[in-house]
């Protein structure tokens, strides 16, 4: 008797998987990160194995498992050394001077030093950071991803959005493992700063308004992972900035592929353009004040690196979220009255002032001056800067295209970047090929060879031991 | 959270459950591959698996193992390949393989005697004091020591031996190649303890095993490492995972020459246990892999008509790789710990690398297992009833090996 077969759909079975994968993000351990990854990669295997072009989007999506590969490393390494939990542990150095004054601590060692469990420490920190930053577009391997559509057909151009989300997850939630240690930390300020130039880049050369708003959450998730890897403000805050931000844009692009109900009415699109504003500058301000004025010091490169994206992306937004032109001849009931749009673009509004007014009562604090010059950069994207910009037609998409103009130059920034990183990534790899190929060639499967192999294998152990 | 711990004495017990786990499945799958000329298959089958239990009395006791019967084991399982003379390919393995052994148990041989000349006695513990007098050239003793040795590694099937796990895997029938694997692996780890017994006595000697083990080790896993990736036969895929298992022993007894390998999970036993049961799944599972398709061709025939089953299957070779949820990731955790304790970072570097391209690949073979849906109908003819049981049997010994040394480290 054939017992019926229970098929799910690989597009539900996906869905669940990534959403699955997404929740295990939320939760501590770095095991249930990895799995979480995991099941975000195993959701796109099974889209992309669905799909009639199967072949190039398998390829197109295969690098997905090195994240969790290196999430798995790190669990293992913490799993079979339990006490690395303690290697860069802050440790008293003596008792307190008095009944108010804190203790002091010893720095943590750099891992440069013979102690091999500094080694493995930070070994299991940079695979943290690996894949966090591998997910947010900010290392060379998986950069242009953004500009790729997701393998699920009806929410493919929203899909590959979540990438960047499970990149900041896993910084996020795994920020004690990697902050920690010792020049993690400014690996990832480094690379994350670079990501962030290159997102906004790549925002402002996309025409299309669905490509724009998917660089722009990596823009955010760098920027939120960047306050998290300075220190900023506490890893919560910092999430709850990032989720105004970035999931304003998330909505936005789910609503721009379901009708346009973020740019429905002018009042509509108006409201949104100041709630996407506010998230926006309520992530980057702790930030541009942080970096340009720590220290009671103007750090000139900090600021000027980070205030350039933060001005481009915010006059970006408000630049390119115009009412969408009406061509139905009779407007969906969602449409006439847009509680959800308005409900979003709400949230989005609230959450970043309320997680800057939380953070001020834990404790953040920044000079008027700072404060000031962090805000410059967003009033700047009103006005005049806007005006630079080219603007979009009704349907979002900029149909400018003039040879020398800012477009074109960003184009070419993002482009002669990633070519160079691909190519030093290609060498590296010609490298390692070219060095492993005489071993490839050794075997022949001949079973002369096998005794020679012994004669040779026994004539060096006779050989290494005179030579100690 | 309250863990159920197992008893001693069962623990004891649970040695015995992979060898007998793995000649039930060997059983089964060799009557699914019966000829068409037998008449009583059933009874074939459990003759065949009759001639196996002198090889699982190894497995579940390799107390048994001394050098010479190390090299006694060896000859069974050589012997076991070569009784067919029909079957070309096993037959041409055995060869192989015995070429190399001869050879490796000569030089062996040859170092022993030479140690049992320079120290005066032909007992392991009794040579290393006798060495410590330092009254023999220091070329005379290590030269023999390095040859008392070669037998060991080779039977390991470490990188530059992986050949003879790959050849086994790939020319052997599937319920052969993974007891003949254990057994000689298992004769390699024994061969090489029982040499080094009481090597402490002997600073020097230690010292020289210590640089030797290592160098074994670092090519073991990089070599397999490196294999991996080259191998184009999913067959040859299982025996370099089998080839990484002796790197680890080699790992294990490079960091603590004089200790038991996986002392923590049971020791020798239950290691060659594991590696006979999830070879088992995994080389029956790799009979079923297309040897050339890419991850968007349609998936196999196993995969089409019993999913569930190549799960099983995957699960087996996942272990084997020792991924995450499996019982093979207690014992390369059980390595890194034992590497961590003897300070050894270089060859930690190493498994780890070897780790993570043996779970790289065993997840990219499952992938390709499953393959992409084309929309056509599953195959009408179904995957042999005893050859599915034989995978659920490796993949179900699995889950109690992943409870009893989960309950083991719990506790």
């Amino acid at each position: 008797m054939a017992l019926p077969q229970l098929r799910v759909p690989p597009n539900y079975a996906g869905a669940a998987s990534a959403t699955l994968g997404v929740a295990l993000l939320m939760l501590p351990g770095l095991a249930w990160a990895a799995l979480g990854l995991e099941l975000v990669a195993l959701a796109f295997w099974l889209w992309a194995r669905s799909l009639p072009d199967r072949a190039e989007q398998l390829a197109r999506w295969g690098w997905l498992r090195r994240p969790p590969m290196a999430l798995w490393l790190a669990a293992a390494l913490f799993l079979a050394l339990p006490e690395l939990k303690l290697v860069f542990a802050p440790v008293p150095a003596g008792p307190a001077a008095g009944p108010i004054a804190a203790p002091t601590f010893i720095p943590a060692p750099l891992p440069m030093t013979r102690d091999p469990m500094l080694l493995l420490r930070t070994l299991a920190s940079l695979a943290v950071l690996w894949a966090g930053l591998e997910l947010m577009a900010a290392l060379p391997l998986s950069r242009p991803f953004p500009d790729l559509t997701g393998p699920a057909r009806p929410v493919g151009p929203w899909l590959t959005a979540i990438l960047p989300v499970t990149g900041f997850l896993v910084l996020w939630r795994q920020a004690a493992v990697w902050t920690a240690a010792p020049l993690v930390k400014e690996i990832a300020a480094l690379a994350l700063m670079l990501a962030v130039v290159l997102a906004a880049l790549r925002a402002f050369s996309r025409r299309s308004l669905t490509a724009t708003l998917r660089w722009l959450v990596v823009y955010d998730s760098a920027m939120a992972s960047l306050l998290v890897a300075r220190d900023v403000v506490r890893g919560e805050i910092a999430a709850l900035l990032w989720l105004g931000a970035a999931g304003g844009r998330l909505i936005a692009l789910a609503a721009e592929l379901r009708g346009q109900h973020v740019r429905r009415g002018a009042k509509l699109t108006r409201y949104w353009r100041f709630a996407g504003w506010v998230a926006g500058a309520s992530l980057a301000w702790p930030l541009l004040a942080d970096a340009g004025f720590s220290g009671h010091e103007f750090h000139v490169v900090e600021y000027f690196v980070l205030a350039a994206p933060v001005l481009l992306t915010n006059a970006l937004w408000l630049n390119r979220v115009v009412e969408a032109p009406e061509r139905r001849a009779m407007a969906r009931r969602e449409d006439r009255a847009p509680r959800m749009s308005r409900l979003g673009a709400t949230a989005t509004l609230l959450a970043g002032p309320a997680s800057l007014a939380w953070a001020w009562r834990q404790g953040l604090h920044v000079s008027p001056i700072a404060g000031a010059a962090a805000l410059l950069p967003q009033l700047l994207a009103w006005w005049p800067v806007r005006r630079l910009i080219p603007a979009p037609d009704p349907s979002g998409v900029v149909r400018e295209n003039v040879a020398g103009g800012p477009r074109d130059f960003a184009l070419s920034t993002f482009r002669a970047v990633t070519v160079i990183e691909r190519q030093l990534a290609a060498a590296i790899a010609g490298v390692a090929r070219a060095l492993g190929a005489p071993a490839r060639d050794l075997h022949s499967g001949d079973a002369q060879e096998y005794l020679l192999f012994l004669v040779g294998v026994a004539v060096l152990a006779l050989l290494l031991p005179l030579l100690r | 959270m309250r863990v159920f711990v197992l008893p001693p004495w069962m623990l004891w017990w649970m040695a015995f459950l992979p060898p007998l786990a793995g000649l039930g499945a060997a059983t089964l799958i060799r009557r699914a591959h019966a000829r068409t000329g037998e008449l009583q298959p059933w009874i074939e089958a459990i003759v065949v698996g009759l001639t196996l239990v002198p090889l699982a009395v190894v497995v579940a006791w390799p107390a048994l193992l001394l050098p010479a019967r190390a090299a006694l084991a060896a000859g069974l399982s050589v012997a076991l390949l070569a009784h067919d003379p029909r079957d070309l390919p096993q037959t041409e393995v055995a060869l192989k393989i015995m070429w190399v052994l001869s050879a490796a148990f000569a030089l062996s041989w040859a170092g022993d005697a030479l140690l049992a000349m320079a120290s005066g006695s032909a007992r392991a513990r009794e040579q290393w004091p006798a060495l410590a007098l330092a009254l023999d050239p220091y070329a005379l003793w290590t030269a023999a020591l390095s040859l008392s040795m070669m037998a060991g590694l080779v039977l390991l099937g470490g990188a530059p031996f992986h050949f003879w796990p790959g050849d086994l895997f790939h020319g052997a029938r599937a319920h052969v190649a993974p007891f003949v694997a254990a057994t000689l692996q298992l004769a390699g780890a024994a061969w090489l303890l029982r040499h080094l017994d009481g090597i402490s006595a002997f600073n020097d000697a230690a010292m020289l095993v210590r640089s030797l083990l290592t160098l074994a080790a670092a090519t073991a896993l990089a070599g397999g490492a490196a294999t991996l990736g080259y191998q184009t036969r999913p067959e040859r895929r299982v025996g370099a995972l089998v080839s990484l298992q002796g790197g680890l022993v080699l790992a294990s007894l490079a960091a603590a020459p004089s200790r038991e390998p996986f002392a923590d999970h049971g020791g020798l036993a239950l290691w060659a246990g594991h590696l006979l049961l999830a070879s088992t799944g995994a080389t029956l599972l790799s009979r079923f892999l297309p040897a050339a398709a890419g991850a968007e061709e349609r998936a196999s025939v196993l995969f089409r008509r019993h999913p569930w089953t190549g799960v099983a299957g995957g699960y087996a070779l996942l272990s084997l790789a020792g991924a995450p949820g499996t019982p093979g990731m207690y014992l390369w955790l059980d390595v890194a710990r034992t590497l961590a304790d003897h300070r050894r970072p270089g060859l930690l570097f190493g498994v780890t690398l070897a780790w993570l391209a043996a779970f790289g690949v065993a997840a990219f073979e499952i992938r390709r297992a499953f393959g992409a849906p084309d929309g056509t109908p599953a195959p009408g003819r179904a995957v042999p009833r005893s050859l599915r049981a034989a995978m659920w049997m490796a993949c179900g010994s699995l889950l109690v090996l992943l409870y009893v040394w989960q309950g083991r480290r719990a506790g």
